[in-house]
């Protein structure tokens, strides 16, 4: 089990996540590869939680496995949502979760809206599927999407998805996902095909939604900048495992696994004097051919033997989870 | 308004299309004749015309004239509707032809319906079951089917499903004593009006298998085309976002992923309608229906020329019809290929 | 320890081989093609004449598939029309495609108005019921194989040449293209070398797939009675001849349709496997 400690305080769990791992097919004689190696997680209620990585390095793939919405890859493990494993439940019963207690945005609204369909149907669709009346629906859907500050949104319920600009469609999309009152927002980089002025925006709805509904937020980014600006807590992914857990605050500021320091000091800083931005040396291994033992050591550089032969586990320092063999077994 | 000169611009071009695609057959079929081995006088005015007669008729038809003359004459009678006179019925192929047009156009209407009944549901079945049992199953079955000759499938079945085993009947239109009066040619269409339910069913069963026979080859394409698309769909980002609000795989095929592919079917289909007029003929003649297709055909086993090419301008005008009214169906329909059609985007 | 990064299958995957499917497949056509060339010569006299006291008799050790109206022995006739269905059904697509390519390259290569006429012209072609009219031509010039391989051909090239002028016209757009032209390579030169190759890649598949369609068009035109007539041994005319006998003797008209079948489906999933193979990304379909 997860070590609760590095929790936030006061926080009861509401999605616990142990030994996840997720296989892909690999073309179609039935191989696969394991994208995701592992992981293991809490997410607290109320919480917001933000999962960095680079692309390739399996956070997409473990958000989309706590909903189970890729209906090709192989799961293991158990993820426990308020005392039922979701890993367990039959695609039916799963679907009665999905928009009603998990909901999910994407990253790029328009490929995630229907084109044929008008939004205000599109946002009361969550539930209709629940089978709540038309009437009812809509009235809910345009509330939400007023909270959301989409104005005339009575007008624009009947309004096709391409008729929007890109900060309208996220706010849509973000409708979408909240008018079943999830407890659980899982954003798969929501911002990251937003221009930086529309970031901000949906930036801070979801802080204002989340604080004032009580609802817990997964991040995933590659972006530390809205990380910081965001999230109480953050998870660093690389190659398939969470390699750094802890808060904010903390990592940003005293970093401990190499690969978190080498993302933080690639971040260019306005009161930095450099002749050539930082970039870690080397690029991600493909999960077809992990290195052993730790994952990221033919790009640290701090590693010494035990690195190529044991992979290090997730163990906590203070209120912190690294998994790095520099940092085995100490205290702080 | 701009949709308005948009929507006039593209009937016209259409329209101009076939009316060019007309002139086109009426060209190719003036060509034809042409072509045709003996004299051409002689086969108009029968093969036991006198020296006389045959005269008369070469001066009639302008025989004498020159080819332009000719070409140009026949094309005016053409406007006039005349496509001849059969050397069989005596009677003007066109008079012949529309008796019977009704008739196949119903054997078309329900072949289209047991069509698309058919090979949509199948498609996305096969589709969302990607690589199971349904699918592999279907998709051979298609492949089958799509090599077969339709006339020679409907030989077979004709044999073992109406001789053999008696389930439907083995040919033509009514059973005996069964007759409705000949309203509109098409003989369920004719019983429905006369309130006759008793003859309107059994033309049913006897327009059943025919149309089965000719829906069959056109299925094929409709499922493969329907599956490709829906395939494509399903790996779509919306379908996951559908998924994620927590919809069933009915809710979601049906609401987002079916709609979202029926765009290429339609298209598809609106050009078999056109194509399944042509193939009639097979099935007609295999199972003693009337029709254009099988007025054709027996123009061709009788030798009677002008009634063949006759039949070939009819026929094919009916094709270019039936084309024009379907693209403008389409357009009216699906907003998507109005804007492609139209070239508007409404960003 | 890391845990293995992939999941094997008991059965490896081989990359460049043939599928036992896609080698099947080849098989059957290249039996289908050696039956059309050389069968015939195998072919014992008796096919060609009547032997009326033995006519309909159905299948057995001495006629594998029974005997027709005449007496002939069904199975070598179908072999004996194997080679006139097969070889016409080349002779057709081969010679519409060269028309189709002809016109494609003429109208891509052409000026705009040279390039717009043929269009115009494609597009009409395209726009006919291609049967319906080589049936009218096939009936035009007298009932006869000749007539509907003439007729076939004629109505087969458009939808090739719109195809191939497409693709050509694609070509051409690419800069390397242009960078060929600046540097004064003549017009002829280009679309010899470079453009034309590139389109023959989709001109065989296409190839390929029509033998299987043109093989079911041409036994239709025969079956209706324009294109070969009986005694001709072209599997079409033969399901003609036979098709009053289909209660009592169905060999007669079974095997020279299930043939027909087979050839069709056999050419049509050649066409699909090389476009495959060229192309896969096109797998699963």
């Amino acid at each position: 089990m997860p070590d609760q400690s590095t929790l936030t305080p006061v926080r009861p769990p509401l999605v616990t996540v142990d030994k996840l791992t997720v296989d892909m097919p690999l073309g179609r004689s039935g191989a696969s590869v394991r994208i995701v190696d592992g992981v293991d997680f809490i997410v607290g209620v109320g919480e917001r939680v933000a999962l960095v990585g680079e692309s390739g390095s399996g956070k997409s793939l473990t958000a989309r496995a706590l909903m189970r919405l890729d209906r090709l890859a192989k799961l293991s493990g158990r993820v426990d949502f308020d005392g039922t494993d979701l890993l367990k439940l039959s695609d039916r019963d799963m679907g009665k979760l999905r928009g009603s207690s998990i909901a999910m945005v994407f990253q790029d609204p328009m490929s995630f809206l229907d084109p044929l369909m008008t939004i205000g149907d599109q946002v009361a669709e969550t539930l209709r599927i629940r089978g709540i009346g038309k009437v009812e629906a809509r009235k809910r859907a345009l509330s939400v999407l007023d909270e959301l500050g989409v104005d005339r949104a009575a007008e624009r319920l009947d309004s096709y998805p391409h008729e929007f600009s890109g900060g309208m469609r996220q706010r849509v999309v973000l409708a979408m996902a909240l008018v079943g009152e999830p407890r659980l927002l899982i954003a798969d980089e929501p911002t990251t095909a937003l221009d930086v002025r529309v970031q901000d925006q949906v930036l801070d709805l979801l802080d204002d939604v989340s604080t004032r509904r009580g609802l817990a937020v997964l991040f995933i980014t590659h972006d530390l900048g809205v990380v910081a600006g965001f999230a109480e807590r953050v998870m660093v992914m690389y190659s398939g495992r969470i390699v750094e857990d802890g808060e904010v605050g903390s990592v940003f500021a005293r970093p401990s696994h190499p690969y978190t320091q080498g993302l933080i000091k690639a971040v260019p800083r306005i009161d930095q004097d450099l002749a050539t931005l930082y970039a870690i040396p080397g690029a991600p291994p493909p999960p077809l051919a992990r290195p052993s033992g730790c994952p990221f050591h033919p790009r640290c550089d701090q590693r010494f033997d035990r690195c190529d032969r044991e992979l290090p586990a997730l163990l906590p320092i203070g209120r912190t989870r690294v998994a790095c063999h520099l940092h085995d077994g100490k205290g702080d | 308004m701009l949709a308005f000169r948009a929507y006039s611009w593209f009937l016209g071009r259409r329209l101009g299309l076939t009316l060019l695609t007309l002139w086109g057959l009426a060209s190719l079929v003036f060509l034809m004749i042409k072509l045709m081995p003996g004299d051409e006088a002689q086969m108009a005015a029968g093969a036991d015309a006198s020296a006389a007669q045959i005269e008369a008729v070469r001066e009639r038809l302008g025989l004498d004239a020159p080819v332009i003359m000719q070409y140009l004459s026949f094309l005016g009678r053409l406007l006039r509707g005349d496509l001849g006179t059969s050397i069989v019925t005596l009677q003007p192929v066109l008079a012949d032809l529309e008796k019977v047009l009704p008739s196949t156009l119903e054997l078309v209407f329900i072949a289209m319906l047991l069509n698309l009944a058919v090979a949509i549901p199948t498609g996305i079945v096969a589709a969302y079951r990607q690589g199971g049992i349904f699918d592999t199953t279907s998709r051979i079955t298609a492949v089958m089917l799509g090599g077969m000759p339709a006339f020679w499938l409907a030989l077979v079945l004709q044999y073992v499903l109406g001789s053999v085993w008696r389930v439907v009947p083995i040919s033509g239109q009514q059973g005996y004593g069964m007759n409705s009066p000949v309203i509109s040619g098409a003989p369920t269409l004719d019983a429905l009006i006369a309130g006759n339910l008793a003859g309107f069913f059994d033309a049913l069963h006897h327009i059943i298998l025919p149309a089965a026979v000719l829906a069959a080859l056109f299925a094929t394409q409709i499922f493969r085309t329907l599956r490709a698309a829906l395939l494509g769909v399903l790996r779509s980002d919306f379908i996951m976002a559908v998924r994620a609000k927590g919809a069933t795989a009915r809710h979601m095929l049906v609401r987002h992923a079916l709609p979202n592919s029926l765009n290429p079917v339609l298209t598809l289909s609106g050009t078999q309608a056109g194509a399944m007029i042509g193939s009639a003929v097979l099935v007609e003649t295999v199972f003693a229906r009337q029709g254009i297709g099988a007025y054709m055909f027996n123009a061709v086993a009788q030798k009677d020329a002008f009634a063949v090419l006759g039949s070939v301008m009819f026929i094919g005008t009916v094709v270019c019809l039936v084309n024009l009214i379907v693209d403008i169906l389409q357009l009216l329909v699906d907003p998507r290929i109005r804007a492609a059609q139209l070239g508007s985007q409404s960003q | 320890m890391t845990a293995p990064a992939i999941v094997q299958p008991a059965t490896a995957r081989r990359k460049e081989g043939f599928t036992p499917f896609e080698a099947f497949v080849f098989a059957l056509v290249v039996a289908l093609l050696a039956i059309a060339i050389v069968g015939p010569f195998f072919a014992p006299d008796s096919v060609y004449n009547s032997d009326i006291a033995n006519s309909l008799m159905p299948p057995s050790a001495a006629n594998w598939f029974g005997t027709d109206d005449q007496g002939r022995d069904v199975f070598w006739r179908l072999i004996v029309g194997a080679q006139t269905t097969l070889l016409s059904a080349f002779l057709v697509v081969t010679l519409y495609s060269l028309i189709g390519v002809t016109i494609a390259t003429v109208a891509a290569a052409g000026p705009r108005w040279l390039d717009e006429g043929l269009m115009r012209i494609t597009d009409i072609g395209l726009a006919l019921p291609g049967m319906i009219v080589a049936l009218g031509f096939a009936a035009a010039m007298g009932a006869s194989l000749r007539s509907a391989v003439i007729a076939m051909a004629i109505t087969g090239w458009p939808i090739t040449a719109r195809m191939l002028r497409g693709i050509m016209r694609q070509t051409m757009e690419q800069p390397f293209v242009a960078g060929a032209q600046v540097l004064g390579v003549s017009k002829w030169r280009l679309m010899t070398k470079h453009v034309l190759p590139n389109s023959l890649d989709v001109l065989i598949v296409k190839w390929a797939g029509d033998i299987g369609t043109t093989v079911l068009v041409l036994a239709s035109l025969s079956f209706i009675g324009v294109g070969a007539q009986p005694p001709s041994a072209e599997w079409g005319a033969t399901i003609a001849a036979a098709r009053g006998y289909v209660s009592t003797a169905w060999w007669t008209v079974v095997a020279p349709g299930a043939a027909v079948a087979i050839t069709s489906i056999a050419f049509g999933l050649l066409g699909d496997i090389i476009q495959v193979r060229r192309d896969p990304s096109l797998r699963g379909n």
